[in-house]
């Protein structure tokens, strides 16, 4: 049954590649010489590949966000402060980092109801300044721009007789973000072929004649909407218990809102893993090749990849690849 | 004291921003095309200036006209680009854009590092001094330039033929080709024009204001919130939103601090959005 | 029993009106033909029925409900289904997940019954003679394939009233043939239909009764022949010169 699905789900010679990809994950630490470096980038690459995945819940819908930061940077925040000043432990903060971001999603899904296209992307665009700024500048609850370091990294695991302390060993640590994205692989993967995906992809596909066969359009774009920011909102609380600081500028930047359309849209907007796949690898070769070669500047590869994209390949290099015969 | 101050540097930064904006209105206007990176140009212009007075020591006044000339072709590649696209062009120029405002930050990354940079021009900063009330040679020069454009753009729009078929093109772009109106010549004029202004507005820029790689993100959202206000094609409200979203940053920095301009500038765009969904050239769906 | 009634319903456009004081009655089971030159109004009416557009005077009532200015989704939830003037298939997804859509959404939100809605959809797939197809994705489809499909996914809602348009549009006389022989199905399977046809190759050949407009005004509505000699459907289809008496 397993195997049906599967090639249900992958029905061209493409198949093979998802199977490739998932085991160098799994045996990555093994390949790296257990290289801190190398893990810690993978590491990164993976969350980027949540975030990704995330944003393409809401992408699914026809809905291109250029403000996801916004959700990063909330969830990051919401994790850090209750952690930090609380002393909850990251294994409920991270969760309810996600809750905050879904709820200033909510928000924002309120207001920009009825905008549509290039104007929801500028209203994201714009959005994120508006929890960024408060962030800077409510120092009495977020220490303001100086950010806020030494917080709690990944709780310790324990299971039986195992126990393990995730926040000091690298391996560790990536293999929980591992299996966090894969959940999140899963998930996305759930909400594209259920009902909920079904109405996203006819509301992208055409508007007008979704609503008229019946679909709650607002309804469901304001869930995929609420769906994506809690996905990033974890993401982001993952994120800074694993690097253990955070900042306004930091949470809240260009980097964490451009990353994830780029790669959604590089990878395959119209798939499931794509977005993830560009993540695992248009990150590794910035870090590996690019970074070493033009420390300063050497993003200028993402938008060279976008603009490529959306030129060339709208489908992205997964959704080409898939569709070839 | 201080609100008389305020006025100034809102009325000269509205100014500025009025200049900014009209290339992109223009392009938009014209295209439908949005340009994000329209900003980060600007920006390039700056940098252009600064580097020609760093590398050539050449002087402000040169510059201009040099920016000018790289702007032109670095906007009519751009023309091109945009031309390639698909529909909804709205959209996915937004998205070309975006991708292009990435490499062009990180280009001028490169080239000139994150440090904040400035053309020195002495004079510039020397100025009137009053009763209390003090203006800059540079802030009357973005006034008084801003005025002048504004004024010459309004005469090519409203005297010339050429500025009778940019109109057309704005209000129908069928219509328009269909009274035999060449529309991508009209493009190819819009661009030219947004490179003009972008080409006169960088070196200024570079001057008075800080010039740094990411500066050009916020550039481009001040120039989409004035062309919402103004609604395209309307050349007087381009001078007047300029000027309102001047004065409120102004107002702003002096009421809350400075660190929540760019949150006032946020939240009149997203109002705009949301109070006028239909966009600039709304039409009830019919 | 009267399934539709509009009553001195109107649109206006910033000065012009599209539709003017238009009264008008649908029986359950008929087949209306909405004929009319372009700019007529037909669409529009469409559009108001349906609840793209509110209306500037006047109400709509469907079966004892009234429904003036309702949404789109909530009209169809009621039992109106329609197509559109060009077709506008779910181009990236499959043929039976574009009739998929409109079996699961067409009535309330269903979470489970998969497999009875596939099944469903594929008997309409089938009624329409494009089960062949169920699996190529649907902007694949050639023009008219597409328009079978629109109607497939109106279907698939469970209407009570179907409002096509355009349904036959540059068709051949045999292709006018089939759409014929599957007009009458769906009739069969008790839908009542409002179908626009600025061409008149099908609707006089399928409708009970016409409607006729002409500058968003009701010129004539009666049996086909009688509609059809009337002067001022005539004059209307002509392009002559409207003048202001009836």
């Amino acid at each position: 049954m397993g195997e049906d699905l599967w090639k249900r789900a992958f029905p061209g010679p493409e198949r093979g590649v998802p199977l490739l990809v998932l085991l160098g994950l799994l045996f990555l630490p093994l390949l790296a010489r257990s290289s801190d470096y190398v893990l810690s980038i993978f590491t990164h690459a993976l969350i980027l590949a949540t975030l990704a995945l995330a944003w393409n819940i809401l992408g699914a819908s026809g809905s291109i966000s250029l403000g996801h930061a916004a959700f990063f940077g909330v969830g990051a925040y919401g994790s850090a402060l209750l952690s930090a000043d609380f002393a909850i432990s990251p294994w409920l903060t991270i969760p309810l980092g996600g809750l905050v971001a879904a709820a200033l999603a909510a928000v924002m899904g309120l207001i920009c109801r009825r905008l549509r296209g290039a104007y929801f992307a500028l209203a994201t665009l714009a959005f994120v300044e508006i929890p960024k700024v408060i962030t800077d500048n409510w120092d009495g609850l977020t220490r303001g721009s100086l950010g806020l370091v030494g917080l709690p990294g990944l709780p310790a695991f324990h299971l039986g007789p195992w126990h393990v302390n995730i926040a000091r060993s690298m391996s560790a640590s990536y293999y929980l973000v591992l299996v966090y994205t894969l959940v999140v692989v899963f998930l996305v993967a759930l909400v594209w072929e259920s009902n909920l995906g079904l109405a996203l992809h006819a509301v992208r596909e055409e508007e007008t004649a979704a609503r008229a066969a019946g679909v709650h359009m607002d309804r469901y774009r304001l869930f995929s909407l609420l769906l994506s920011a809690f996905v990033t909102g974890v993401s982001g609380a993952v994120y800074v218990h694993l690097t253990r600081y955070t900042a306004p500028g930091l949470a809240y930047s260009l980097h964490f809102s451009a990353v994830p359309v780029i790669f959604a849209l590089c990878g395959g907007r119209f798939t499931v893993l794509g977005p993830a796949l560009a993540a695992l690898l248009l990150y590794p070769v910035d870090q590996f090749i690019f970074n070493p070669l033009l420390p300063a500047g050497h993003e200028f590869l993402y938008g060279l990849v976008l603009v490529l994209a959306v030129l060339f390949l709208p489908g992205g290099f997964w959704g080409a690849l898939r569709r070839s015969p | 004291m201080m609100w008389i101050t305020a006025l100034v540097s809102g009325i000269a930064l509205g100014s500025f921003y009025a200049l900014i904006t009209m290339g992109f209105a223009l392009i938009f206007g014209v295209t439908h095309a949005f340009n994000l990176a329209h900003g980060d140009l600007l920006v390039l212009a700056g940098y252009v200036a600064y580097w020609l007075w760093k590398a050539w020591d050449v002087s402000l006044v040169l510059a201009f006209p040099i920016a000018v000339v790289a702007m032109l072709f670095t906007l009519l590649v751009l023309q091109r680009l945009f031309s390639l696209l698909r529909e909804p062009l709205e959209l996915n120029s937004i998205i070309m854009s975006f991708g292009l405002a990435i490499l062009l930050q990180n280009g001028m990354l490169f080239s000139f590092s994150g440090d904040y940079r400035l053309i020195p021009a002495p004079i510039l900063t020397r100025g009137i001094h009053l009763d209390g009330l003090s203006v800059s040679y540079g802030q009357l020069t973005l006034v008084i330039l801003s005025l002048i454009a504004i004024g010459l753009l309004h005469l090519v729009l409203h005297h010339t033929y050429l500025g009778k078929g940019l109109r057309a093109t704005i209000q129908d772009r069928e219509g328009a080709a269909l009274a035999g109106i060449n529309v991508r010549a009209m493009g190819v004029v819009a661009f030219s024009i947004g490179a003009v202004c972008i080409g006169l507005a960088g070196p200024l820029y570079g001057a008075i204001y800080y010039l740094y790689p990411t500066a050009g993100l916020q550039a481009t959202l001040l120039a989409v919130t004035i062309t919402i206000f103004a609604g395209v094609g309307r050349i007087g409200g381009l001078l007047l939103g300029g000027w309102v979203l001047g004065l409120a940053e102004s107002a702003a920095v002096i009421l809350l601090g400075s660190s929540w301009r760019e949150l006032v500038s946020a939240v009149i765009l997203m109002v705009l959005l949301v109070l006028r969904p239909q966009g600039i050239l709304g039409r009830e769906q019919g | 029993m009267t399934l539709l009634r509009l009553e001195g319903l109107g649109k206006q456009f910033g000065e012009i009106w599209a539709l003017r004081d238009l009264h008008f009655t649908v029986a359950e089971g008929e087949i209306v033909g909405l004929v009319g030159p372009n700019g007529a109004g037909k669409t529009t009416l469409f559009n108001l029925i349906s609840g793209r557009l509110k209306p500037t005077t006047g109400r709509i009532l469907f079966g004892d409900q009234e429904i003036t200015g309702g949404e789109p989704h909530k009209v169809c939830h009621l039992g109106i289904g329609r197509t559109f003037q060009s077709s506008r298939p779910f181009a990236r997804l499959t043929t039976l997940k574009n009739v998929l859509v409109g079996r699961v959404f067409g009535k309330t939100f269903r979470f489970r019954a998969r497999r009875e809605d596939l099944e469903a959809a594929r008997e309409i797939l089938d009624v329409v003679g494009l089960l062949h197809k169920a699996d190529t994705p649907a902007g694949s489809l050639t023009p008219s394939e597409q328009r079978r499909l629109d109607l497939a996914r109106a279907l698939a809602t469970r209407p009570r009233l179907l409002l096509l348009d355009e349904v036959a549009a540059g068709f051949s006389p045999v292709a006018v043939k089939q759409a014929v022989g599957l007009v009458r199905r769906v009739q069969e399977r008790g839908v009542t239909l409002f179908i626009i046809d600025h061409f008149l190759n099908l609707s006089l050949r399928v409708s009970d009764r016409l409607l006729a407009l002409d500058h968003g005004e009701k010129a004539a509505e009666g049996a086909p022949p009688e509609v059809m000699r009337n002067r001022e459907v005539i004059r209307a289809y002509l392009g002559l010169r409207h003048e202001g008496d009836h």
